[in-house]
């Protein structure tokens, strides 16, 4: 995508060339540069740049080309009377990579001590990634659409009714795929199981819409960019009082990938769109400030302004084309809000040493963009949301030195989000699903929604947290260069869900309770401390059908029901969560357990009115609010051998343990630690790191399905492979089963390694400085999983013998690791030619080589994914080379 | 969008940037007029109060001149070198009387502020002298900050006599905290980082570390600029603060129970890569499924008997590609009335 100029690119180039100009001028006519220590230096320097074999990941912020030349330009000027002039007024003009789109530039001015004014602008660009691709037209608008030529991609397949057709499929654009054999699966036919060559017709069909789509992908640079501008503005009434305001406009704009759902036969698709970015924020600050030697006192404000212009995404359905019904799908961009803050802040020095510091805010946050309501929407009791939060804050500290050897020091916080927004009840189609009749609740008086039926019906919430968190500290100076310090730390948080029908809170309040040491020295240029925290976290009772309040139906009664019982109800007086009862499968259940778990399975889905089961596992504990024991050491070195080196090393530890977590997080481990070696002397200094980290979490869960009385497939009845786990003998053992056979447990091992190590050099060689850096870091992601599921044998024909394998059992298998090397090394030798002038050479050297198999779901060929469309992305593999030279210019 | 919208945002871009213009003309015109004043003039009070600092100052740049090796005389091209502010600190307001100094000059100053020092003062007591007149604004919760309470003395950061202080600049304020914060150093160089290291040549961080910590203390955990992680996070991503109709508890709550901050091995910065990371708190329908490497094509593929029909080897929709935010890329919270599982 070529990137044309915008306005702003346009009137900020023009800007710059003509300060630049200025400066040149001006420094022309100006006086010799000054030798005298106290006379400020201003600097300037310019020069042609170039990109050789860049790269987009790259230049990710720094916006360099991927390939060609640039322009470097830099400088800092600076004005004013000389420290020794009656004249406080100074002035400072900045600029950075003036050549580049990520430029920034500000200037200051102000006499001190009275006022201070100073504007700037920066740009920050984010490249991410120039590797993607899609066959929709419409980028860089809200409306993404399939050409008119685009063929809903296939493979040649086969059904329960029919084994010669064609299956919607985004591996239908690789067509050595889509046309492979593959397997009889028509419950009738003779060869059910067997291999079958697909048919011309089937091959045309494939041949045809992959030829047509395949031309229709097309590269989208995929980057935003921040424009930021910056007004700040500081008076002083008097030597006590002051007024500072800031104002800090920014528009962004860009695209970003989003990935997006549409319904297709069989199943929901997914595509990756070009998110449009064109938005404006503007943040305001405000402070009035008093201070003498016994108190300060400030009054400030703070607001913020989040400005959309992109209303909505509106993208079509690749598995129904550019002109099928309902191939129309639209999301929600992010809706404008507002954010008004006022604090309050003062403090009072009782001595030196004593001191008590206040702070109070309160916060308005607003949103009420109109919703978007189409025909995926039926139910929409109003218009938009009408949503307010309301932040409060409050926060005391003090600190004495009640002794000369002892400080002591606490603090109170007090922070509660409390958003106030109505709740409502909303009808929706899910990823624009049609709606499905549902007999349970059927339309009358039963019915909040009238006479629209209940699927799909869901209740907005809000989860409100309240925290209160307490602190206390001492510290003793065993010697005069040995310190011991201890602490507590108290923290309640307390959360509810105002106007929501029933509790959304996992668990109502957690406390965590953190007891803290640490030991520091300092001896001559040698210092060195150890700390050690151990906290532990816990929850009131764990609420595992906080889920409900999402689903308003859970109070109604549906119908078969007796008693006037509602599924919440029902699960409270029987103690159950929505996953129902852990017992294997009963055919003849009775009463109410008939409607909500027939066979003992997990909610049926007709019956609470969502569309996707969401009962969660009994024995998950989400990880925010989980039981949860700590301990962290924290543990540093520095040792200043002589003048000329130094030697340091950190080591630092932090464990977590979940304890009562069947599943969810079971622990986290992070161990990181560096060597970092110094070396000064008269003309090179010389550093040399090494930090490793290693960051390893286990987490657990179960592929639980649904319990049935299932005796076979195909006749067959018995299982394979699943004596690794003490599994079910017979195929109708485990349907019975399904929710307590020990094979679905499972279990991930998630494992982040990294090394990275450095370099950093400067010379003087005469008039020559030299300055260089690397880094090189090796990061690998190792994910392993124990555990499995099953998979029914599909090769298998009517008729088969009982003793023939009916399911498989596939173990969990590694991933493959995750690998990101990168090298980054920056090099520059400047030459002073003469006073005030030197030449400077660059060189910058960047490397990235990434293995993700996360990639190979976005290809097109054999990792492409039956239902997202690929974008051909690709992992980051790149060397690219920077040159400069540059004159610089101090006077 | 709207053309007009995108031509109203470019007009007040360009509006702001004729500011930017404007302002640097005027600070130019200002400094050719005003700014480069003759040397003090005694003659006006102004000049006089000039003359009466410099000469308490002469107390020390008597022997501390221009020919110092350590270049002291430097402190006269910073703000505490403006004579002309009556504020400004003379050398005795931070370094003390050292009238011990003043008469032996091998004895050290009252208040000794060179690291490499062996009369290097405590931490405190060189605290001291800049909170004199720094405590409040940013400073306001210095007491009892971490910094503070692990013996961090102001000068440990900033170099005071230094015309450019590498931590008043964004293009070199990282380097300083690293010094101590090596974890964060090495973190910055990750595939998925925020951008606060220079990586090529003529391009500066475009974050400092500052614009979301306060090492000076904060009423917020993490040294946070802002009172909580996510005020802090809204300062620039303010699209995330809503509040949107449909919330995901743990956004409103506290982004870093997701995101790791500094750089990650798996893009966008989060702790844990997708869709592990959702399986920590999501268990029910497709949620439930074990990842594993079978099925991948680069993976130890273990498949039903060996045989799997081609249209089916490929990795599960929530494993591969964008794993759960191929349909539910909203996870920051939906304003659709279809968005309660943020798919739209």
């Amino acid at each position: 995508m070529t990137t044309k100029p915008t306005t702003f690119n346009r009137v900020s180039t023009a800007i710059v060339r003509g300060v630049m100009a200025g400066l040149a001028f001006s420094a022309a006519a100006g006086p010799a540069a000054a030798q005298d220590v106290t006379r400020p230096t201003s600097t300037f320097e310019a020069g042609p740049a170039g990109v050789g074999n860049g790269a987009y990941k790259a230049a990710e912020y720094s916006g360099l080309p991927s390939k060609g030349g640039f322009a470097i330009g830099h400088f800092d000027w600076r004005g004013g009377g000389l420290f020794d002039s009656d004249s406080a007024l100074r002035w400072r003009m900045t600029g950075v990579d003036l050549g580049l789109d990520t430029r920034g530039i500000y200037a200051e001015v102000g006499v001190q001590g009275r006022y201070r004014l100073s504007v700037g602008y920066n740009g920050v660009r984010r490249n991410r990634s120039d590797s993607f691709q899609m066959p929709f037209a419409g980028a860089g608008t809200n409306r993404i659409t399939l050409p008119g030529s685009w063929q809903v991609p296939t493979v040649a397949g086969s059904a329960a009714a029919n084994n010669v057709t064609n299956v919607i499929s985004a591996r239908g654009l690789t067509p050595s795929v889509a046309t492979a054999p593959y397997i009889d699966t028509q419950t009738t036919s003779p060869t059910l199981g067997g291999l079958l060559t697909p048919t011309s017709a089937q091959m045309s069909r494939v041949l045809g819409a992959a030829n047509a789509d395949l031309a229709l992908f097309q590269n989208v640079n995929l980057s935003t960019i921040r424009n930021r501008y910056d007004l700040d503005f500081g008076y002083n009434f008097s030597p006590t009082l002051g007024l500072d305001v800031n104002i800090r406009p920014e528009h962004r704009e860009g695209a970003k990938p989003m990935g997006v759902v549409s319904r297709a036969t069989g199943g929901d698709i997914s595509a990756t769109i070009p998110d449009l970015i064109d938005t404006n924020t503007t943040q305001l600050s405000s402070n009035l400030n008093f201070h003498n030697k016994k108190a300060f006192f400030q009054a400030g404000y703070y607001g913020s302004f989040f400005r959309n212009a992109v209303p909505f995404m509106s993208f079509q359905n690749w598995a129904i084309g550019p002109s099928g019904p309902g191939t129309l799908n639209t999301m929600s961009s992010t809706p404008n809000s507002n954010f008004n803050q006022v604090n309050l802040s003062g403090g009072y020095n009782k001595s030196r040493t004593t001191r008590l510091t206040l702070n109070a805010s309160y916060g308005r946050n607003t949103q009420n963009d109109a919703f978007l309501i189409d025909e995926s929407t039926p139910v929409v009791p109003v218009n938009s949301l009408n949503g307010l939060v309301i932040n409060t804050a409050f926060n005391a500290r003090f600190s004495t030195k009640p002794a000369k050897r002892l400080t002591a020091s606490a603090a109170y916080k007090y922070d509660y989000r409390d958003n106030r927004t109505d709740v409502h009840v909303f009808q929706f189609m899910d990823a624009n699903q049609p709606l499905a009749a549902n007999a349970s609740f059927a339309a009358g008086p039963n019915n909040p929604l009238g006479p629209v039926l209940a699927t799909n019906a869901g209740a907005n919430r809000h989860i409100n947290t309240k925290r209160n968190i307490g602190l206390a500290e001492l510290e003793y100076a065993v010697t005069p260069g040995q310190w011991l310090k201890g602490g507590y730390d108290f923290q309640q948080v307390d959360r509810h869900c105002p106007g929501s029908w029933i509790t959304c809170a996992n668990a109502d309040t957690t406390w965590e309770n953190t007891g803290r040491a640490e030991w520091r020295m300092r001896l001559g240029q040698t210092t060195a401390r150890v700390g050690y925290a151990y906290s532990t976290r816990r929850a009131s009772n764990y609420n595992e059908n906080a889920f409900l309040a999402l689903v308003p139906y859970a109070g109604v009664t549906p119908a078969g029901v007796t008693g006037g019982e509602t599924y919440a109800s029902y699960l409270q007086a029987n103690n159950l969560t929505g996953w129902g009862p852990s017992l294997g499968f009963f055919p003849s259940p009775t009463g109410n357990a008939a409607v909500f778990f027939p066979g003992n399975s997990e909610t049926h889905l007709n019956v609470y009115a969502w569309e996707n089961r969401i009962a969660e596992l009994p024995g998950l504990r989400r990880f925010d609010v989980a039981d949860r024991d700590r301990h962290k050491v924290r543990s540093g070195l520095d040792w200043a051998a002589s003048d000329r080196v130094s030697i340091a090393a950190d080591l630092d530890y932090s464990g977590d343990d979940f304890l009562h977590s069947r599943y969810g997080i079971q622990d986290a481990r992070t161990l990181a630690g560096t060597a970092d070696l110094t070396l000064s002397f008269e003309a090179v200094t010389f550093n040399a790191f090494y930090t490793y980290e290693d960051l390893h979490s286990h987490s657990a869960g179960n592929t639980f399905t649904v319990n049935s009385n299932g005796t076979n497939v195909n006749g067959a009845t018995g299982l394979s492979g699943n004596t690794v786990c003490n599994g079910f003998v017979t195929l109708q053992e485990r349907n019975n089963n399904a929710k307590l056979d020990p094979c679905l447990d499972w279990f991930a091992d998630r494992r982040d390694l990294v090394h990275s190590a450095g370099v950093n050099l400067t010379k003087q060689i005469g008039e020559l400085e030299l300055l260089g850096s690397i880094v090189v870091s090796r990061a690998t992601s190792k994910n392993n999983a124990t555990g499995g599921n099953y998979g029914n044998n599909v090769l298998i024909g009517p008729g088969a013998t009982p003793t023939n394998v009916a399911a498989f059992y596939i173990p969990a298998t590694p991933f493959p690791s995750v690998y990101t090397d990168t090298d980054d090394l920056i090099f520059s030798g400047t030459y002073r030619l003469r006073t005030g002038q030197a030449l400077r050479v660059q060189y910058s050297y960047q490397r990235m080589n990434s293995d993700d198999w996360g990639y190979e779901g976005l290809q097109i060929g054999e990792g492409a994914i039956v239902n997202v469309l690929p974008t051909n992305e690709q992992p980051f593999k790149y060397r690219s080379h920077a040159f400069g030279l540059g004159y610089v210019f101090s006077f | 969008m709207s053309k007009n919208q995108t031509l109203a945002g470019r007009g007040a871009a360009a509006v702001l940037a004729s500011v930017i213009l404007l302002t640097a003309v005027t600070t130019v015109v200002l400094a050719r007029s005003s700014g480069a004043a003759p040397a003090q003039q005694a003659t006006t009070p102004q000049g006089n109060l000039v003359q009466a600092a410099l000469d308490k100052d002469n107390v020390c740049t008597e022997c501390h001149d221009p020919s110092s090796p350590k270049h002291t005389l430097t402190i006269y091209q910073t703000r505490h070198g403006v004579k002309g502010d009556a504020t400004a600190p003379s050398c005795q307001s931070c370094h003390g009387d050292s009238t011990v100094h003043i008469k032996d000059t091998k004895k050290p100053t009252d208040v000794v502020f060179s690291e490499k020092s062996p009369n290097l003062s405590a931490a405190e007591a060189r605290n001291t002298a800049c909170l004199t007149c720094h405590d409040a604004k940013a400073r306001t919760n210095w007491p009892g900050s971490q910094h503070e309470s692990r013996g961090v003395a102001c000068n440990s950061c900033h170099n005071i006599h230094a015309p450019d202080q590498k931590v008043l600049s964004k293009t070199t304020q990282a380097e300083v905290c690293f010094t101590c914060h090596k974890t964060q150093r090495a973190q910055v160089h990750r595939i998925s980082a925020h951008p606060l290291a220079s990586k090529s040549l003529a391009t500066a961080p475009k974050m400092s570390c500052s614009d979301c910590h306060n090492p000076h203390g904060s009423t917020g955990p993490h040294l946070m600029a802002k009172a909580s992680v996510n005020d802090t996070c809204f300062a620039c991503h303010a699209e995330k603060r809503g509040p949107f109709l449909w919330e995901h508890a743990p956004v409103s709550e506290d982004c870093s129970l997701c995101h790791t901050p500094h750089g990650s091995a798996n893009a966008p910065l989060l702790k844990v890569r997708q869709p592990v990371l959702c399986q920590d708190c999501h268990s029910g329908d497709h949620a439930n499924q074990v990842g594993s490497g079978a099925n991948l094509t680069t993976g130890k593929v273990t498949t039903i008997n060996g045989t799997q029909q081609p249209g089916a080897r490929a990795p599960r929709q929530q494993l591969g590609a964008r794993a759960c935010i191929s349909c539910h890329p909203l996870v920051h919270g939906s304003n659709h009335p279809a968005g309660a599982k943020f798919s739209r």
